[in-house]
């Protein structure tokens, strides 16, 4: 457990009595890029959720640093973030006044010179004074990126990171991140439809499929082991 | 603590004074109902009264009270929901804030915002109509501070039931305060009730305050049983409203209401 950034132990999540999570278990180890795949339905968001502790499992226990994440979640919570296209920032408010607002209530040291270094870095300086609610989708996802990077997460939940960026927008991102990973020596786990994605960025993947794990490790592994060249191939047959 | 605590206070004053409309729309109201009712009110003493400053008095003193109440709710309720309109709300659980917290920063916008509201009102009252808050002494900050309390729970109530139930509910946060109006016997005393509708205003905290009120501005009397009643009333109401926010919360997490919640 030592090595690992997440443990999760025979996780169950049923809503009504509607099983959506059956009994998974699974580590993402510290330093390493995991994803997790998985059709509309499969259970991603709902797992992201109870990692994030916005869901509470029906069973089974999660562990986040080593810390049982029910006993220490704020402890916890404080050292990692998330970002998601479809989660907002407050509307009425500038894109200034919103990575103020997170940077004090994750308790950001200087937070001005943060989010100066972070929004010089992903290119944002000119919506410094933009109100949210008036910037473009894929705007937006970099101003979420950049939010859930203020507090220098330890472990990074990501849904769907490059959704609604253009091309060459996405391979920026794609590679920032990787670059974060790498300097920090952090984990990320993402989700994404975008499958050459997940290949260019995850070390290791775990597959969903309607609230199962029906596969889990290295890629390269698993692909030579199922024997498909992509994981296309993999996902088509075995989502 | 004190940082987070800040931080959504500085969050809420920029949606609630972060725009001239918007600011406006505070104080636009109280202000206009303490005119409107203060030329009502002139209006029918000159026909009818010599106590003509007296009544306008009483009639204004609880507009004004009454409004504390009404305003004091409005400002929870419409900071919480600006979370679920924002679709904020799952970026604002996933931060290592406390249910607490919020709460303290719900009442503390509430409380400011309902003063900043409401002091525009009394400024017109007194300019216009003569009309003298402060008569009411200490008892007017006792008035003020419990009927604000009242306020506040049902801000809390209408707030869980918004997470819990949806968009569906947010009409409440409006109307809610009008099925409560006619059981405050703000304008009129509790015995002119029929005797059904007095049993149900006397398990509410305004009947109470409303009552002293008048026995403080038409006889000059304080009845402690009726205050005794209203700080008895509003810790159970509060207390209770705060905790079954805070249940909410937490249901709301066991049924995934907290992910992509918003307009």
């Amino acid at each position: 457990m030592n090595d690992s950034f997440i443990n999760v132990v025979n996780l169950v999540k049923n809503f009504d009595n509607q099983s959506v999570i059956k009994n998974i278990s699974f580590n993402v180890n510290k330093n390493s890029i995991v994803g997790i795949l998985g059709k509309n339905g499969a259970g991603k968001t709902t797992l992201l959720g109870i990692l994030l502790g916005l869901i509470t499992p029906t069973k089974g226990d999660v562990y986040i640093f080593g810390k049982n994440l029910k006993s220490y979640k704020k402890e916890i919570l404080s050292q990692i973030n998330f970002q998601s296209p479809y989660v907002d920032l407050p509307k009425k408010m500038t894109v200034e006044q919103n990575l103020s607002f997170y940077s004090r209530l994750y308790g950001v040291k200087n937070f001005n010179k943060v989010i100066e270094t972070l929004v010089s870095d992903l290119k944002i300086n000119d919506l410094l004074k933009k109100n949210y609610g008036s910037l473009s989708a894929g705007q937006k996802t970099k101003i979420n990126l950049c939010k859930a990077l203020l507090n220098k997460p330890k472990l990074l939940l990501l849904d769907e990171p490059t959704a609604s960026l253009d091309p060459e927008t996405s391979i920026f991102i794609r590679n920032y991140l990787l670059a974060y990973q790498k300097k920090n020596k952090s984990s990320i786990l993402l989700t994404s439809h975008n499958l050459n994605e997940v290949q260019a960025m995850c070390s290791n993947i775990i597959l969903l499929k309607s609230g199962v794990i029906v596969s889990q490790g290295n890629i390269k592994q698993i692909l030579k082991d199922y024997n498909y060249k992509t994981l296309i191939e993999l996902f088509l047959s075995e989502g | 603590m004190f940082s987070r605590i800040f931080a959504l206070l500085i969050r809420y004053k920029n949606i609630s004074f972060g725009s001239f409309p918007r600011l406006i729309s505070i104080f636009y109201w109280p202000s206009v109902q303490i005119l409107f009712w203060g030329f009502f009110t002139n209006f029918l003493i000159s026909n009818d009264s010599d106590n003509g400053l007296g009544v306008i008095n009483i009639i204004l003193s609880a507009v004004v009270l009454w409004d504390v109440l009404f305003r004091g709710q409005l400002g929870l309720t419409m900071s919480f929901l600006e979370e679920i309109w924002s679709r904020n709300l799952t970026n604002l659980f996933i931060s290592p804030i406390r249910e607490f917290e919020l709460v303290i920063s719900l009442i503390f916008i509430s409380f400011i915002r309902t003063i900043i509201g409401l002091t525009p009102a009394v400024f017109i009252a007194n300019y216009f109509f003569d009309f003298h808050l402060f008569e009411l002494g200490f008892f007017l900050i006792f008035f003020f501070f419990n009927l604000i309390v009242v306020g506040w729970s049902i801000g809390f109530l209408v707030s869980s039931l918004v997470l819990r139930y949806g968009h569906a509910f947010e009409e409440l946060a409006w109307a809610i305060i009008f099925i409560l109006l006619p059981f405050s016997c703000v304008y009129y005393p509790l015995d002119s009730l029929p005797s059904l509708m007095q049993k149900i205003s006397l398990m509410f905290p305004p009947s109470h305050i409303f009552e002293s009120m008048r026995e403080i501005l038409i006889n000059g009397v304080i009845r402690y049983d009726l205050l005794k009643n209203i700080i008895i009333l509003n810790v159970i109401y509060l207390m209770g409203s705060i905790i079954f926010f805070i249940k909410i919360i937490s249901i709301s997490r066991n049924k995934g209401l907290l992910i992509n919640q918003g307009e």
